[in-house]
């Protein structure tokens, strides 16, 4: 999908350049939504739009446009959910999105900055034809099941364990430097959905698992066995919470060559490329 | 006091009675929905405003009195039966948005604001609309932060409500008829309207919002009867006015110190007392040198002219967007052996503060969330700062982050325990620093912040404090941080809600758990309570709809 787009982007600008010698009497046309090409997308261009990301997008979005749950405000560095394209990000930005507090950008904003945005935002989610990575993906996904025992732990496409983040899809959101991160230092940014609670309910069993959810009131985890327990907390004798990752570091256990490997399959697991 | 209204409502069932010649007691039984009754609905008068304590059954303004201190004489419900309360109606907005209303309950008719700027009558007992009336809006509205309304004001039969648009619009209560449509500003310049307007007098006054946008704050007063401007009083001094030299430049015709929520009035002193937003731009400090007068503070107004009577600065030359936009709590307190007419105040910057509320006296402050922007307060309630906390090109780590360790939601107090209650965050943020140009219409904000935590590493808490010491008397976890206001009653109990959907009641001594329920939506309003035909309900706000809860029958 996005990925696809720079070859798309190349041929219509290919396409662009044959189009505006074909019409060199008339003007040059501006970058309609209909276009599938951006033709902001430069260093500079980029930089004008992160600056103007910083000033009117950052409020929701957060300055690092990693979103914000309290204002419902999506993370923008990943794959996007309601984008799938330049053109998709363009219809946002200049529609809004009915019945959220999304809003289109002022109408009067220039064609040229709206695509410096769009630009922008395509800028903090990685294009995977454009990356080359030392490792090799199918020797990464032999070491997933085999030596790396991964598997126990997450799925990948419905097989595998239930103690670790679904990685179906990981590469749509973790770029080759934070999985190397992640497999070496897993205790880094740990997501509180896998942060581990111990606590002992009103039966006096001490219990520990994930944290799957916690509130004001309530309490659930997953212990070892996968079983779910929900727990009123002013019913909860005890309460221990650790924020560390239960993955160990594979920085010993595996050499650097098997991590590269390990890296080109995660980075490769997405919805399509 | 039994309010003349119950007894008419009262009569008319009577009447009813002996017309349809029906027993007192199928009558209690037949359904409410078929039920013909007019609600005894009477003009609400300033003096019913000023005594609005005396009509409990009666929600009357935003924050239930002119003091507003949120709390409630009803005691039907109470610590020993609380746990028993449950849900008599709900009503759903239909604008998929998120609901920051508090309703006003009007012998048995309430009003509910909702996102964008609409406006809806219902039955109190019931839920089910009289009216509604939605406010047309333009297309390319300038808001910094959700399309809000937090509620309406009413004197006499007539409604009071801001809109985004930067528009002040009067409502005829009785059939949601507009009467008068007045713009306080020009939205596309940046210009909008939250808040629920205060009623002083025969005035309605209001506020804007804007913050973010590079304006210039004012807080307006409007005759009641015809919309006419009564009086403007700008939150930053124009040249030549005392103050105006506290901003280097031309920055102060850019300076931001919005008003977007509600004050609060001592009708004995005559003073409105109101808050004021950051200076503009937030968090670049640097082209707008000085104190930056009157962001951030408590401004003291004459009720009959708006003349600034006295002000009290709580974060001097802000670079971290600590608004002072708290809603000033008035209540008489022991202090140092004689009571004191004091001013409250938690603010986002992480002090909570007792000042003198006839002179603007400092009494005592301290922090009641962490902090570390500030070594503490001198003698006169100005912040020491800790040098080297300003926001910078790479980003600096200070606490309390930018939405601050409380921020606009109503904090309340009680009568009965003499403390008050906020809701409050003890985060950390890195704040960062960016060059920008005013352009009018756009945002002005010079930089931004980053958690570099998740929220759940946060501490959040409701906490009670001693308004004589500013001590912390208990606290009560949440998580995550919560938006909610607070409301309290005589029947010893604390309502507020939570951003994991909880609405539920402490013990207000004690800081106790009384009862919980979970709503499923963030809550982002406060709760208030009211009667009808003598039975006490709390209504609460979650996600987009309004949920009201009832001891059973």
């Amino acid at each position: 999908m996005r990925t696809s787009l720079s070859v798309k982007r190349l041929l219509l600008l290919g396409f662009s350049v044959i189009l505006l010698a074909a019409l060199s009497t008339t003007q040059f046309p501006p970058a309609f939504a209909e276009d599938a090409g951006n033709l902001y997308n430069t260093p500079f261009d980029v930089g004008m739009g992160e600056r103007y990301f910083e000033r009117q997008c950052s409020r929701c979005h957060g300055f690092d446009a990693k979103g914000n749950d309290e204002t419902g405000a999506p993370d923008l560095t990943g794959r996007l959910s309601r984008a799938s394209s330049n053109v998709g990000i363009y219809n946002i930005l200049r529609e809004g999105i009915a019945g959220t507090a999304m809003l289109p950008v002022p109408t009067d904003l220039p064609e040229s900055q709206v695509w410096q945005l769009v630009a922008y935002i395509d800028s903090l989610s990685t294009d995977p034809t454009n990356v080359v990575l030392n490792g090799i993906a199918e020797a990464g996904r032999d070491l997933f099941s085999g030596k790396g025992d991964c598997d126990s732990c997450h799925m990948v496409n419905g097989r595998g364990g239930r103690h670790g983040p679904d990685l179906s899809r990981v590469g749509e959101r973790r770029s080759p430097e934070e999985l190397l991160s992640d497999i070496t230092d897993p205790h880094l940014d740990v997501a509180p959905r896998w942060w581990t609670i111990k606590v002992t309910g009103a039966d006096g069993v001490p219990r520990e698992g994930l944290r799957m959810n916690e509130d004001s009131f309530s309490l659930r985890i997953m212990d070892d066995d996968s079983n779910l327990w929900s727990f009123p907390k002013n019913q909860i004798e005890s309460y221990e919470r650790s924020q560390d990752s239960t993955m160990p570091s594979y920085a010993q256990s595996l050499t650097d060559e098997e991590v590269d490997d390990l890296v080109a399959f995660l980075f490769f697991l997405r919805k399509e490329i | 006091m039994e309010p003349i209204n119950m007894k008419k409502i009262a009569l008319l069932f009577i009447v009813q009675a002996a017309v349809l010649g029906l027993s007192s007691a199928s009558l209690a039984q037949e359904d409410p929905f078929q039920t013909v009754m007019t609600p005894a609905f009477s003009p609400i008068t300033w003096e019913r405003l000023v005594n609005a304590e005396n009509e409990p059954e009666n929600w009357l303004m935003y924050s239930g009195t002119l003091d507003s201190q949120r709390y409630s004489t009803l005691d039907e419900i109470n610590t020993s039966n609380v746990s028993e309360m449950e849900l008599q109606w709900a009503y759903q907005i239909p604008v998929i948005d998120r609901a920051e209303t508090v309703p006003l309950v009007v012998d048995g008719i309430m009003f509910i604001t909702e996102a964008p700027s609409n406006l809806v009558a219902v039955d109190a007992a019931t839920g089910r609309q009289y009216w509604r009336y939605d406010h047309e809006l333009p297309d390319d509205l300038r808001i910094c932060c959700g399309r809000n309304n937090r509620g309406v004001a009413i004197l006499g039969e007539t409604l009071f409500m801001s809109t985004l648009d930067a528009h002040l619009v009067a409502i005829d209560a009785r059939t949601g008829n507009v009467l008068w449509d007045r713009e306080v500003a020009d939205y596309q310049s940046g210009y909008s309207k939250t808040a629920a307007p205060l009623i002083v007098k025969d005035k309605v006054v209001t506020g804007i919002a804007g913050g973010e946008f590079g304006i210039r704050g004012f807080i307006d007063a409007y005759d009641a009867e015809t919309g006419e401007l009564a009086w403007r009083t700008y939150t930053i001094p124009g040249e030549g006015e005392t103050g105006n030299d506290s901003w280097s430049g031309d920055s102060w015709k850019t300076g931001g110190a919005a008003t977007w929520i509600t004050g609060s009035y001592d009708a004995e002193a005559n003073l409105i007392y109101w808050g004021t937003g950051n200076p503009g731009p937030d968090w670049n400090g640097d082209v707008r040198l000085g104190d930056n007068l009157y962001s951030d503070s408590a401004m003291a107004l004459n009720g009959d002219t708006g003349e600034l009577e006295w002000h009290f600065q709580f974060t001097p030359h802000d670079v971290h967007d600590y608004d002072a936009i708290q809603i000033p709590i008035l209540a008489d307190i022991p202090f140092e052996g004689r009571t004191r007419k004091v001013m409250m105040w938690a603010n986002r910057n992480a002090f909570f503060y007792t000042i003198d509320r006839e002179t603007g006296e400092f009494l005592i402050g301290k922090p009641y969330a962490s902090q570390t922007w500030a070594q503490g307060l001198d003698v006169n309630g100005r912040p020491i700062r800790v040098p080297g906390m300003a926001p910078t090109y790479e980003g600096i780590m200070v606490s309390p982050p930018i939405v601050g360790a409380t921020n606009w939601y109503s904090p309340a107090y009680s009568k009965d325990t003499g403390l008050f209650y906020v809701t409050s965050f003890d985060g950390e943020q890195e704040f960062f620093k960016r060059d920008e140009d005013y352009e009018e219409g756009e945002r002005f904000t010079g930089g931004g912040g980053r958690y570099t935590q998740p929220m759940d590493a946060f501490h959040s808490s409701i906490r009670a404090i001693k308004p004589a010491t500013a001590e912390i008397e208990w606290e009560f976890p949440i998580q995550p941080r919560s938006s909610a206001g607070i409301t309290t009653t005589a029947g010893g109990l604390l309502f507020t809600g939570s951003a994991d959907g909880y609405f539920f009641a402490l013990d207000a001594a004690s800081g106790e758990e009384l009862w919980h329920m979970s709503l499923g939506r963030r809550v982002h309003a406060a709760p208030m309570t009211y009667a009808v035909n003598g039975k006490q309900y709390v209504t609460m706000a979650s996600g987009n709809v309004v949920y009201t809860f009832a001891l059973e029958d």
